[in-house]
This record gives C-alpha cells, structure tokens and sequence, in this order.
C-alpha cells in the first residue's frame, strides 16, 4: 500500500489557522459592502432601526426611482463617463511620455524635470488663483477645466519612471541596433513591456477622475454639465440635512434613510465591474514599481 | 484678472480712506452713493411704494442660483417666465449646487468673477469678502429701494440692522425682513399622557419640572425627557440647552453667542459666564439629578432619542413645526391613543419675551461690478420688488393669483390651487409648487409680514404662532463691529473660550463637576483670555457709540 506523505501537524495547524484568518479577512471586507447593498434596498424604518445587515430588510426601490427618475441624474453620469474617458485617456498619453524620457539616465536636465514634477507635490497655486488662470484661458464650463489641470499625477509618474527604469537597457540597445526610431522603441519594445504598469495607471487615474467632484463643482456653472458626483453630493446634502421647512413626506424619509447606500451602489457598481478584468495587470503593476521606487 | 481685483482693491481702500476722513453719517448713506446719472438704463423714474416695477427696456442680471437638491434649479421654471414677464428682466443664472454653495461663493467672489446679484448670505459670512473690495456697501444704496426702505421703517429694524454694519458704519448684506419674531423649536409633549395623569400643559420652566416629576412619580422605571440634536460641538440637548438659555437671557446651545449684552451695566460679558448661564446650568442639573432628564440626552442620536419616544419609554421631546408632523406623530402612531402637540415655549426669569435676532433673515450681496452697470439703478429697483414688496413677495412665495393660488394672504382667504402640491398641503395634486413651478424657493422667498408667514402654516401652527406673537420682543443689542484684524484675534481666543464653555457645560449638567466649582470655572476661562476677549468687543462697542 502506498501511503501519501501526511502533512506534518505543525502544517495542518498553520494551514487551519491561515484559512480562518483569511476567511475573517474576506468577512471584514466584505461586509461593509453587502451591508450598504442590502441597505439600499430597505425600508426606512428598518434602516433607522438598525435591523439590516447582510439582507436588504422591508424591501424598497422608493430612492432608487428616484434618483434614476431623474433625467438630470443620466445627463451627469453620461458626463461622468465622458470626462473620465477623456481624462484618463489624456493623462495615460501624458504620463506615460513624461515618465519614459525621465527614465533616460542619459538625458540632459533630467533633475530639473524631476524637480519640477515634484515641486508641484509640495506647493501648488492655491484655489482661488487656479479658479483664476482656468477663468482667463477660457476652460470654464468645458471639459478641459476638468481634463487638463490633474492630466499628470506625480505620484503615477514617479511609480512608471521607476518602473521603466527597471526595464533592462540592452532591449533598447537591440532594438537601436535594429533601426527603430525613439518613438518606434517606447510603441513596439517598451510599451508591451508594460501592460502591467499601464494597466494599474488606467486603474489609478480611471478611479480618482470617476470618483472626483470638486474640479466640475468649481469651473461647471450648468447643471447639465455637472459629473454624477456633484448631483449625487448635493442630494445627499438635501435629503440628509431635511430641515427645508416644506417636504416631509413619506417618499423623502425613504429617501433620506436610503440616499448614501444607494449613491454609493450607483457611483461604485461601474468601476468595481472593471476590476476583474485588469486584477492580474493591477497586483504585479504595483509590485513592479515598488521595487525599485 | 488679478491686476483688476487689485485696482478695485486699491479703489475701495482709497474711498474707505475717503469716508473716513470725511466722517460717517451711520444712516442710508445717500450721499455716499455717488453719481448715478449714468447707471439708469432701464430703471424706472419715481419707482415708490406699491409700484409694480417693471424695466424700461429688457434686462439681463446675472444671479448665483442655489440649486436646493429637493427642487433642482431648472431654467424653464415658470416663475421665471413669468417674472420676465412682469418685470421684462431675465436672469443669467450660475447654478450651484445647495451642498456647496458658500465654497463656490467665496472662490468665485474672491477670484472677482462673481454675479451681480449673490443671494443666501447669511450674516456675518459677508464679512469675509469686505476688506477684498468685492462687495458693495449696500446701506449707501437703500434710498433706491422704497419697499426695503419703507419695512424696515414700520417694522422698526434700524437697529436690528445696525448689528449688521461694520467700522465704516456701513451694511453690505440685504437682509430678508420679518415682521415678528419667528420662534419654531420647542418641546414636544405627549398630551395623552398629560391628560391622563390630569397635568396641564406647562407655561414656565418651573411648571416644567413639576410635570417631569410628576410623570417620574408615575413611571418611576423611566426618564419622561430623552432629548435629541445633540451633534457636537454644542455640548448636546442643543435646542433644550438653546431655549433654556435664552428664557434665562443667555446664550446657549445652539442659540450660543460667545458674548451677551448686559443692560444694566451696558457693556458685553462672556455668555458662559453669566450668572444666567450658572442659573440654567443649575436647571439642567436638577433635572438630571431628579432622574426626570436622561442624562444620554447630551450624547445620543436623534435615532436613539425617538426610539425611546417611539416605544413610550420617554414623553418629552425637542420638536419644530416640521418634526412634530413627520416624525413625532408618525414615531408614535403605534401606541393606542397616543397624542403630541408642539407647547409653546416655555416662559423663564426673562419672562414672556422673545429674542430680537430673527427679525433679520439670509441675504442678498451685490457684487462692486454690479455698481458700474448702466442698469445698476433698475437691477436695485428690481431687487426691491422681488424680495421686499407685497407684490413680489407673495409671487416668488405662492405664485400666479387664479393658477397656483386664491385669495390673499391679508384676509386670510388665500388658498392653494388643489392641483399644486406643497409641503403636506394637496399631497396627491400632479405638480409641485417648487419642482415644477419653481416658486418657493429659498432663494426668493422668505421674509415678509406674518401674515404672509402665516399663510404656510397648519392651523396648530398658527395657533403657536399666535401665542408666541404675544409676547414682547427684547431689545435689539448693540453693534460691535470689530476692524479685520480684531476679527482674526477674536476668532483665536473666541473658539478656545467656546471650547471650553461647551466641554464644562456638559460636566456641570450631568453633574460631573458640582456648581460650587463655578469660581474655578470662570477663573479657567479668565486664564484662556475671557477678558482680552471681552474688552476687544466693548471697546469696538463704544468705539461705533463715539462714531454715532
């Protein structure tokens, strides 16, 4: 009879532990989530009451309707999927040029195009004067306001500029001895290279311009121009605060006990779909960075 | 850009250096005004009283439009069709959304790109865009504007105005007026259990506690007052606190003002200090003491504390017109036979007075550019019958007489069409007065007599109204108005005064600390600078006395 090697006890036990400190992890992360889902299907009373939590108790679309009753509310989420495809498209272009050609050691000025990336970390112009300059050149109320003014991330620049940096040179080298153009390099040899890193970049600038409000709020002086953030904001302002002396219905007491579970489902449903698809770009991308960063 | 805002900086510095050399009137400035020979485009000639105004020419003025997220601004709203109609003036509107108005505000008034019209200030956040030259002194333009000027006559607000004016001995915020004092928090009772145990509804705070314990002797298992709006930084129980402080001739609560006018020995004192806050703070811990407030009134949620109301655990309640209807009622629909009335606020050492502060309500700023518009005189003339006559008053308020409503307000026929709806008026009728029509909007309508006021309340409502507007209204404090940099100093020592004020007052109301310690305590508020504070805000008083 052959027997199989039996696992040493000292493995069982850390194999026992790992899966329940594991499954308590998935449980803590999880649930908050599926809480604010079940949440938002409730009736009021039962979410005054505190009485949900992993299924939706009372079961209600009241706010839901709502909320997409509104043709305002598709008119800034079409907003919002615009601004962040252009954005993140721009800033994608933007990043990715400003961070290859910092990766070249060779390059004259170098530490000047360093510096100044990173002076904007520590100082900026301050709101009011920004509110100014976008004014002047003209951008308010158009997508540039809100596309051009964080198109590079320091932080994602200096993340790639470390990533390509750890790319080995000789690839290059092979490649100029080939005859490619710079440009040829960076489009044919580096750039699938670094799926991983672009991937996480897209992650990166796609959630920070699908979850961000204050540039719209700012230079968007029409409603029909507004990201579904703005709208979803000032909702939460008006169904929460409810002190305006005139409505108090049914409807909007469903609505205010429901308002932040069902805006969170609506503006994080979209980007938490596109996760699968690039997770496994997404885990080595950050990784790659890090090392050397 | 900033080459401009600095010469309109340059420009205010220069006549703010003006004025003062040539002394200050402290009245409606007229002379002040200036020339406005060339800024009356479309205004009409002799606009007074009772005149419905109406453009020479069409007009345009752009507006800051608060967005309010339960009836999002929309640009066919029929009140604005029906206001160029009646005017022949449009609005260019910036619409801003109601969650962050007063950020957008500040950036776009700052940055001198703001409308001509900036409405829903509320005092004093005009303060912060004076010394930037942004904002008009609209005190030297009232003399243009004959149904404000005429209000604030009849209903004698000169010096609930004054407390608006700054060092210059000028106001650049138009205030909403009102004819009465509106008072609409107070304390939720449940008659049913007042009835059956025979007790009258109190009238005084003494009354009060004899209720409580009575009800204690009834139910001696539980607190019959759980309060509620106890959101931090006030030290919780804000309105039970708030009201009681004013019935004392303080400030406390939410009603917190860091310092009080002392009539007899006319100067201003520390209101944490006052002997009438030691008194209140003694109120609140017998009632503690006595088991008959629950001491997690000051830290619960509003949840909480209507959870208890709810299931009958507690009978006393913190309420406004707006609650008692949509969550007191219904919280305790489930209790058989269970009733509850808003009572009129309870009477204290001040007697049956009320508070002068909410005769002036939010307003409108009017921004410096607006001054050098040929239009400037129609666009105030505007303004004044929108927001200050009967006329425009009762239009942005109930709309189009024979399409929104009937009657009048005068003789109490006034009538909502069946097919509006507002508030709980008309709740299955197609179309919402503010959604669909866009009248009632806090931009516009507010303000105005208590007739008018009275037309949008229950009849319980106005039977509170009624007793409240019997009592007498207490005078009006003195101005202090502080110089900028008096500001910033006052600010410094005002919120670490605040601070510590709130903290003590929870401890001494729950009885954490014992009120023979009140000594130590204002010794520890004189050592956080109490009298720098005060003396700052006296000497600014008798420094606009000397002015005047």
């Amino acid at each position: 009879m052959v027997t199989a090697i039996r696992p040493s006890r000292g493995y069982r036990v850390f194999q026992a532990v790992n899966a329940v400190v594991l499954t308590v992890v998935v449980v803590v992360t999880l649930f908050p989530f599926v809480n604010i889902v079940a949440r938002s299907f409730s009736g009021e009373r039962e979410i005054r009451t505190g009485q949900v939590s992993v299924f939706p108790r009372g079961f209600n679309v009241t706010t839901y309707q709502h909320v997409m009753s509104d043709t305002m509310f598709w008119t800034n989420y079409r907003n919002t999927v615009v601004y962040t495809v252009v954005a993140t498209a721009i800033s994608l272009v933007l990043t990715t040029c400003y961070a290859y050609v910092l990766s070249k050691r060779q390059l004259k000025g170098r530490g000047l195009l360093v510096g100044i990336a990173v002076f904007t970390m520590f100082f900026n112009g301050g709101l009011i004067p920004n509110y100014v300059l976008i004014s002047a050149l003209g951008m308010r109320n158009t997508l540039w306001a809100i596309v051009l003014p964080n198109a590079v991330s320091v932080f994602n620049l200096l993340v790639m500029k470390a990533f390509f940096e750890s790319l080995p040179v000789e690839l290059e080298e092979a490649a100029a001895v080939d005859g490619t153009t710079t440009y040829g390099t960076l489009w044919r040899i580096v750039l699938p290279l670094s799926k991983a890193v672009l991937a996480t970049m897209l992650l990166f600038y796609a959630v920070s311009f699908w979850n961000s409000w204050f540039a719209g709020f700012l230079y968007m002086d029409r409603q029909e121009l507004f990201p579904v953030t703005v709208y979803l904001r000032n909702l939460i302002a008006g169904a929460t605060a409810g002190s305006d002396q005139t409505t108090s219905s049914d409807t909007t007491l469903q609505i205010a006990a429901g308002i932040q579970a069902v805006t969170i489902v609506l503006t994080t449903l979209p980007i938490l779909l596109v996760y699968p698809f690039i997770q496994r770009y997404f885990v080595s991308g950050v990784m790659l960075g890090a090392v050397k960063g | 850009m900033v080459q401009l805002s600095r010469r309109q900086l340059l420009a205010t510095a220069a006549a703010t250096a003006a004025v003062s050399l040539a002394g200050c009137d402290g009245g409606d400035g007229e002379a002040d005004a200036g020339d406005l020979d060339g800024n009356k485009a479309g205004a009409m000639d002799g606009f007074k009283v009772g005149d419905q105004f109406r453009a020479t020419e069409p007009l345009t003025f752009s507006i800051m439009m608060l967005s309010n997220p339960n009836y999002p601004f929309k640009a066919n709203w029929s009140f604005l069709a029906e206001l160029t109609k009646r005017t022949n003036v449009s609005f260019e509107a910036t619409a801003v959304p109601g969650s962050d108005y007063n950020q957008k505000r500040s950036v776009v008034v700052s940055a001198g790109d703001a409308p001509m019209i900036i409405p829903k200030t509320y005092h004093p956040d005009e303060e912060a865009f004076i010394a930037g030259g942004a904002i008009l002194p609209v005190s030297d333009y009232a003399h243009l504007m004959p149904h404000y000027s005429d209000k604030v006559k009849r209903w004698n607000l000169r010096a609930n105005l004054d407390t608006f004016s700054q060092q210059d001995g000028k106001y650049y915020l138009l205030p909403g007026l009102h004819e009465k004092p509106w008072l609409d928090y107070s304390l939720a009772m449940r008659t049913d259990i007042l009835e059956k145990h025979s007790l009258p509804v109190p009238a005084t705070w003494d009354e009060v506690t004899t209720t409580l314990r009575a009800l204690r002797k009834a139910y001696p298992d539980r607190y019959p007052f759980s309060d509620r709006w106890s959101t931090p930084p006030q030290p919780g129980a804000n309105n039970l606190i708030g009201i009681l402080g004013t019935a004392h001739g303080t400030h406390a609560g939410w009603a917190y003002n860091s310092t009080t006018w002392d009539g007899a020995a006319g100067k201003f004192v520390l209101s944490g200090a006052m002997d009438q806050y030691r008194q209140m703070l003694r109120y609140l811990a017998t009632l503690v003491s006595e088991k008959l407030l629950d001491p997690e009134s000051f830290t619960q949620t509003d949840d909480n504390a209507r959870q208890k109301f709810a299931a009958g655990k507690s009978f006393v309640i913190s309420t406004n017109a707006q609650t008692l209807v949509s969550e007191n009622r219904k919280d305790i629909a489930k209790i058989p036979g269970a009733t509850v009335a808003k009572i009129p606020v309870p009477i204290g050492p001040m007697g049956a007075t009320v508070p002068s502060e909410s005769l002036l309500e939010n307003g409108i700023m009017i921004s410096k550019k607006a001054r050098e518009s040929k239009n400037f005189v129609a666009m105030m003339q505007f303004i004044d019958w929108l927001w200050y006559s009967d006329a425009g008053l009762m239009f942005s308020k109930w709309g189009i007489e024979g399409d929104t409503y009937t009657g009048n307000v005068e003789d109490g026929s006034f009538k909502l069409d069946p097919r509006v709806k507002w508030g709980g008026l008309n709740p299955s009728a197609p179309k919402d007065l503010q959604v669909d029509y866009g009248f009632f909007n806090g931009v516009f309508a507010y303000g105005g007599s208590t007739k008018m006021l009275n037309s949008q309340f229950s009849e319980e409502e106005k039977a509170f109204q009624a007793e409240m507007n019997k009592r007498t209204t207490r005078e009006v404090p003195p101005p202090h108005p502080l110089s900028p940099e008096e500001r910033e100093q006052a600010a410094l020592w005002e919120s670490t005064l605040k601070d510590h004020v709130f903290q003590q007052t929870l401890r001494f109301a729950l009885g954490q600390r014992p009120l023979s310690e009140w000594d130590a305590y204002v010794a520890e508020l004189r050592t956080k600078n109490m009298d720098q504070y005060v003396d700052l805000v006296n000497k600014a008083y008798q420094r606009f006395q000397e002015k005047k």
